[in-house]
């Protein structure tokens, strides 16, 4: 029976600890690759030091943790007094309420907060997270503290009265000690809520403000990086060390102590807890302030918001950006057109400039959501291609409201390891001998371009008999897929994890140098040739610093980075000459030709209610 | 004893700045949710079109699909904690904390993290089927699957479970246990009738507090389902973060939180102390 | 209080030793429980009594030795397969039952019939005087009532042997006194063995047929109240029970001792000669006469009343130090006569190891 026990615990704790130790073990791997060991390196900590985004998170964490927790304590500590100081039913009352935020659901909650803010019409950003952790961390509080209240003995309480004191001196110096381990473990409970939250920091965020948990989930969605699987070892570590030390220090409230000398390990404990732990902790925070506000302490003349699909440009052109205008570049992501649009039309927050997708822009035209720009301003337009220029007018007449930066095709990415057939047409994604081999792209218009031209359609039907077969196609299709992703597709065909791809172009030039084995086709049926450019929305605060920026990413040597990063096509033909690699310079992956161009259409813009039918569609082939 | 009273009413008052903050961001919040679901999208005036909108076939499937992989997860859970809160409940104090350390260590890994963690572990090329593969053992095929979801689920909630039980567990008197004995009750007889009822309100706890965030989770279903598995968590997540749907996301809202109200009446019924202490 | 010479051994713990962590609690302990009798474990705290209870209910098992029922090596068996039953010293009653469904618990275990348990519940209850009480909630009783609800529920299951730890400590002295009478009065009526573990030397004196005095993990005497009372063998065991006047004494030979250089005529043979011994006289046994009649004079330091008897301190001419219980009173100042009957004065062999010395007081 013991064995069973032992045998019963072993199997929990490989359980929890699995995953931990995976990360930690990647977190040494000189591979990007999450299943193969390249070797020991530190390389990513290195890096994870000099990453600002990460570090900034880091510190957003820290900071809205200690704070929230802080005023949670306060405001719940004094809760717990009043409401042990009140009357059954109000108690029950307030118990009640306290209660809901522990027993809502986080996604709830968030909305909820989320909605709040909005129609009161306060900015989403540090504050509106600050006020929902408060808001979530007084229970946490509460529930610790009220308990406590009502365990210590009364008599203290009024034999101090009756010594002469105040209540308040009576609380303050007989009471409050006696509950502060319920307020300790109060606090320690909402700060460690506070750093593990995502939901409702989801939710309640403004743009360029992210907590490592958000900052997480975007990153998880385009493929981690490993400076991540640092952080958390390191943060893991920590904890680990904290407790350690909390769990050796002296106890003086144990029942029936001796009151013998601690060992030397307790009482290291005791002064590490005393006197090392709240200098480390004000170290990080002054240091942390710091570093923080180094970032916004150069002058800066102005700023502006950049709105931007996930992983589009080269980073560092930011930071070059800010040197050399002084303008602060606050930079979001989204991952797909359809997400970004409700933003930008629910004026929730105000960008400046954003980059979308060819028929989206055409919606946002339809819908006013765009200012012209003054080209006067942009000089280094004159860099774009002009065939670029008139693709552009199919969306954009007369080139009023749209800067072209980047442009490609959508095709196949397959492993010739893993097919040995040629790839010729759509109809291999529909091969059940790839069966969970298949990745497709988690976008209604993608998805449905791909079985539209497959069944020789144009992929802006609004033919109902067409989209209704389309649909089908998807739904016979989709046991065989083995995952809808967006950006993922790329790192997990470069891991061999699927043997075919839908991809866009330019993931499919940097996949392949990443693993040899790939290869890409645009199929026989035809596909879909796109443009994405861009614009300044209407409710923009800061034009002119946004035509700045665009003029700064339509420089040559400045698109000639992005490409390299990115590895999309530009339509910047000087910055197209300054490519050295010939091989890529004339690469017809890379710069499709006439003829893979003339199978290919343009994505438009169907309209409101074909568009409500694709997105039922859609939804009926996720659901399944 | 009048002074004593009456310095108790004024002390009431500290609750003040809690319960105004209450009002404003647990009610208020609440009260719009509740709003929004009622009213349309345009103009604003009642109706109830959001709910008939919100629910058709695939949000019904949602739903279904997530109270099925919730009370699986949940009932997973339960068998899972129990013989782990009896263990945790046995051990002498002292050993006892140090275990319950290392138990509790691992939540205090980023919670995305750790479920992107368990990506890393079941993917197709991924550690798992790496190390089975070595074995020569056929591969672990669950990645973007239900089971996916629901291991990660369990993984996320099990000390949900396990620390209410353990609670309730430790507060029994030992003697309680051995006095079943010396009347003659076997191991297994004492578990049935005596553990069993006196954990009750541990369990009820423990359920409430699994269900409720496996019901609307829409991160593991994310991370775990491949977005090939849509749970109500996700649907209302891009009603609002895509869609913009906010009348349509609020009527699910108000759906879901029937579910959570059901949950919030049991855990009052079995708290009697009216403490509200869940953990 | 009946002493049966002819009653035959029920159990036989045999060469019993138990160590926790390190410290020994019981070594090489030895103890033959007859059938019938009240058996009372008397000792300060941590003296091994409330281990040696939980090793015969089986819920401690021996390092060594082996514990005989019967003919039957119990020692390793389970407690629910034993024929004994416990009285808890919390009494441990289950709280999510009923008083009725606690006390047929063990009954139903055994798959008696409904009717037999039934008849069985109210017959326990009468027994403890608590009819009436079936529906009631553990939580609604009092602790003499919970105690008593405890013994039924031991009870009806007409164990050989009943267990009982502690089981008054919680009562006050009333109530405990009359638990007392109720405990002889079950014992007599079910005639079953009692083995009753307790701290109180007056509780002990008051219920049992034989007292085992334990100190330290060892046995320091077993015997009758009377005897134990009257002719403790060790300072330990007369320091324990009731007061004493306890001193360092010099055996001059048989029959004559001498306490502090007085000497005293005593009725003990057989502990050598001008060996230093113990010697202990119960403070009702010392007579307070005119001074020139005593053995030796003094003069009266203290008097307190107690209701039953005065307590006088006296002090002795040679410096002893004497404490008297007698219904007659000398004030404060008085010289006085100390007289002590030879038989009142009993001798002991100094202590041999520490668990046979007299308990310094704690704090």
């Amino acid at each position: 029976m013991k064995f069973l026990k032992r045998f019963y615990m072993v199997i929990i704790f490989i359980m929890l600890y699995a995953p931990i130790i995976t990360l930690m073990v990647l977190s040494f791997n000189t591979s990007k690759s999450r299943a193969h060991w390249g070797g020991f390196t530190l390389h990513w900590y290195e890096s994870l030091f000099q990453n600002t985004d990460i570090m900034q998170a880091l510190y957003n964490t820290l900071i809205i943790a200690l704070l929230a927790s802080v005023i949670a304590t306060v405001i719940g500590t004094l809760a717990s007094v009043g409401m042990n100081a009140m009357g059954k039913r109000s108690r029950s009352i307030f118990v009640g309420v306290t209660n809901i935020p522990m027993l809502n659901s986080e996604i709830v909650m968030g909305v909820s907060l989320m909605l709040l803010f909005i129609i009161g019409r306060m900015e989403l950003g540090f504050s509106t997270i600050l006020i929902s952790h408060i808001t979530f961390n007084i229970p946490y509080v509460i529930l610790n503290v009220l308990p406590k209240l009502k365990q210590i003995n009364r008599e203290t309480y009024e034999a101090a009265l009756d010594l002469g004191a105040t209540p308040f001196y009576a609380y303050r110096k007989v009471v409050i000690p006696d509950i502060m381990p319920g307020i300790i473990s109060g606090f320690l409970l909402s700060f460690t809520m506070s750093l593990d939250d995502f939901v409702i920091t989801y939710f309640t965020k403004g743009p360029g403000i992210d907590t490592l948990s958000t900052k997480i989930y975007s990153e998880v969605r385009k493929g981690i990086r490993p400076e991540m699987y640092s952080l958390s070892t390191i943060l893991f570590a920590t904890v680990l060390l904290l407790l350690l030390i909390v769990y050796l220090h002296p106890d003086k409230n144990k029942a029936g102590s001796r009151r013998k000398q601690p060992s030397k390990l307790r009482r290291a404990g005791g002064i590490l807890v005393k006197r090392v732990l709240p200098a480390a902790l004000a170290a990080v925070i002054i240091f942390g302030g710091i570093y923080y506000f180094r970032g916004s302490s150069t002058a800066y003349t102005g700023e502006v918001v950049v709105y931007n699909f996930g992983d589009y440009l080269d980073y560092d052109v930011l930071d070059q950006f800010e040197e050399e205008t002084g303008i602060r570049v606050i930079y979001e992501e989204y991952e797909t057109n359809e997400i970004m649009y409700p933003k930008i039309k629910s004026g929730a927050v105000a960008y400046d400039v954003v980059c979308p997708s060819d028929y989206m822009i055409q919606k946002m035209m339809q819908n006013d959501l765009l200012q012209e720009i003054n080209y006067d301003n942009i000089p280094n337009i004159r860099y774009i291609g002009d065939i670029y220029m008139k693709t552009s007018e199919q969306f954009d007449p007369g080139n009023k409201y749209s800067v072209p930066n980047y442009w490609g095709t959508v095709g196949i990415l397959y492993n010739k390891k893993m097919v040995d057939e040629p790839v010729t047409s759509w109809k291999i994604l529909w091969e059940t001998k790839y069966k969970d081999s298949i990745l497709m792209q988690d976008s209604v218009r993608d998805a449905f371009a791909v079985a539209l031209k497959y069944d020789g359609y144009s992929l802006n039907s609004t033919n109902m008999m067409e989209l209704n077969d389309a649909q089908e196609l998807l739904l016979t299709q989709k046991p065989l897929v083995q995952a809808y992703v967006v950006d993922q597709a790329r790192d997990k065909m470069i891991g061999n994890e699927a043997a075919l791809a839908v991809i866009y172009s330019g993931d499919a030039l940097y996949a392949q140098t990443e693993n040899p084995d790939l290869e890409f086709v645009v199929p026989d049926e035809g596909s879909n040739v796109w443009l994405d450019s861009w614009v300044i929305p209407a409710n923009a605060k800061n034009k002119e610093n946004a035509e700045a920026f665009i003029n700064f990413m339509c420089r040559p040597d400045i698109a000639l980075k992005n490409f390299e990063y990115t590895t999309y096509s530009i339509p910047n033909t000087a910055a197209r000459e300054l490519i050295e690699d010939e091989e890529i310079r004339e690469s017809t992956t890379v710069f499709p030709d006439e003829e893979i161009l003339s199978r290919c259409e343009t994505f438009n813009y169907l309209g409101p209610d074909t568009e409500e039918i694709y997105n039922r569609l859609w939804r009926e082939v996720k659901s399944q | 004893m009048r002074r004593l009273r009456r310095l108790k009413n004024k002390r009431a008052w500290l609750a003040a700045p809690y319960g105004v903050w209450a009002a404003g961001f647990i009610i208020i919040p609440l009260i719009m949710i509740i709003y929004f679901a009622f009213t349309s999208d345009e103009g604003g005036a009642f109706t109830l079109a959001n709910f008939s909108e919100a629910f058709t076939g695939e949000t019904v499937k949602a739903l279904w699909l997530s109270i099925l992989l919730a009370a699986v997860s949940t009932a997973i859970c339960l068998v899972m904690a129990y013989p782990l809160a009896m263990i945790l409940a046995e051990r002498k104090r002292g050993a006892g904390g140090l275990i319950i350390l290392i138990f509790i260590l691992p939540m205090w890994m980023n919670f995305l993290l750790r479920t992107f963690a368990w990506q890393t572990l079941l993917e197709k090329n991924g550690v798992i089927n790496s190390i089975l593969s070595f074995l020569g053992l056929p591969s672990l095929n669950i990645i973007n699957t239900p089971w996916a979801i629901i291991l990660g689920m369990v993984y996320n909630f099990l000390p949900f479970m396990v620390l209410p039980i353990y609670n309730v567990l430790i507060k029994i008197d030992k003697e309680v246990f051995e006095a079943a004995r010396d009347l003659g009750a076997g191991p297994w007889q004492t578990f049935r009738k005596i553990t069993v009822p006196l954990s009750v309100p541990g369990i009820v706890s423990g359920i409430t507090m699994v269900f409720i965030p496996a019901l609307t989770t829409f991160v593991i279903s994310d991370l775990l389902g491949g977005s090939k598995i849509l749970l109500i968590g996700n649907v209302i997540e891009q009603e609002f973060k895509q869609l913009n749907n906010w009348n349509v996301g609020s009527a699910m809202s108000l759906v879901l939180m029937i579910f959570i109200v059901i949950s919030m009446v049991v855990s009052a019924k079995t708290d009697k102390d009216g403490e509200g202490s869940l953990l | 209080m009946e002493e049966n010479a002819l009653s035959s051994v029920l159990i036989d713990m045999i060469n019993i030793s138990k160590s926790f962590g390190g410290v020994t609690v019981l070594d090489e302990f030895d103890l033959s429980i007859k059938e019938n009798e009240f058996l009372t474990l008397l000792g300060p705290s941590g003296c091994g009594k409330t281990t040696t209870l939980r090793i015969l209910g089986g819920f401690e098992t021996p390092d060594t030795g082996k514990v005989m029922f019967g003919n039957t090596d119990i020692t390793n068996l389970a407690p629910n397969k034993r024929q004994l039953n416990t009285v808890f010293q919390k009494y441990a009653l289950f709280p999510h039952m009923t008083i009725a469904e606690n006390i047929a618990f063990g009954l139903k275990i055994k798959n008696r019939p409904a009717g037999y348990i039934k008849d069985k519940i109210k017959y326990a209850l009468k027994l403890v005087n608590l009819e009436g009480f079936e529906e009631r909630s553990p939580t609604e009783l009092s602790g003499g009532q919970q105690q008593r609800i405890a013994i039924a529920r031991a009870i009806v299951n007409e164990p050989k042997v009943l267990l009982l730890d502690e089981p008054l400590g919680a009562l006050d002295l009333k109530l405990r006194q009359d638990m007392q009478y109720e405990l002889i009065r079950l014992k007599n009526e079910l005639g079953i063995t009692f083995v009753y573990v307790t701290h109180d030397q007056e509780e002990a004196l008051t219920m049992s047929d034989t007292i085992v005095v334990m100190n330290q993990g060892y046995i320091q005497q077993i015997g009758t109240p009377e005897d134990i009372y009257n002719e403790p063998e060790n300072a330990f065991v007369a320091d324990f029970i009731g007061d004493s006047n306890l001193y360092d004494a010099i055996m001059i030979e048989d029959r004559l001792v001498e306490v502090d250089g007085v000497k005293f005529k005593c009725v003990d043979e057989g502990f050598g000669t001008n060996k230093p011994v113990d010697v202990v006289i119960r403070p009702e046994d010392v007579e307070l006469t005119e001074p020139s009649k005593g053995i030796v004079t003094g003069r009266v330091t203290n008097l307190i009343f107690k209701g039953v008897h005065y307590e006088m301190e006296v002090k002795a001419a040679n410096g002893t130090e004497w404490l008297i219980h007698s219904t007659g009173m000398k004030p404060v100042g008085e010289e006085v006569g100390i007289y002590v009957d030879p038989f009142n004065i009993q001798i002991m062999n100094k202590p041999e190891y520490s668990d046979e010395e007299a308990q310094a007081v704690e704090e």
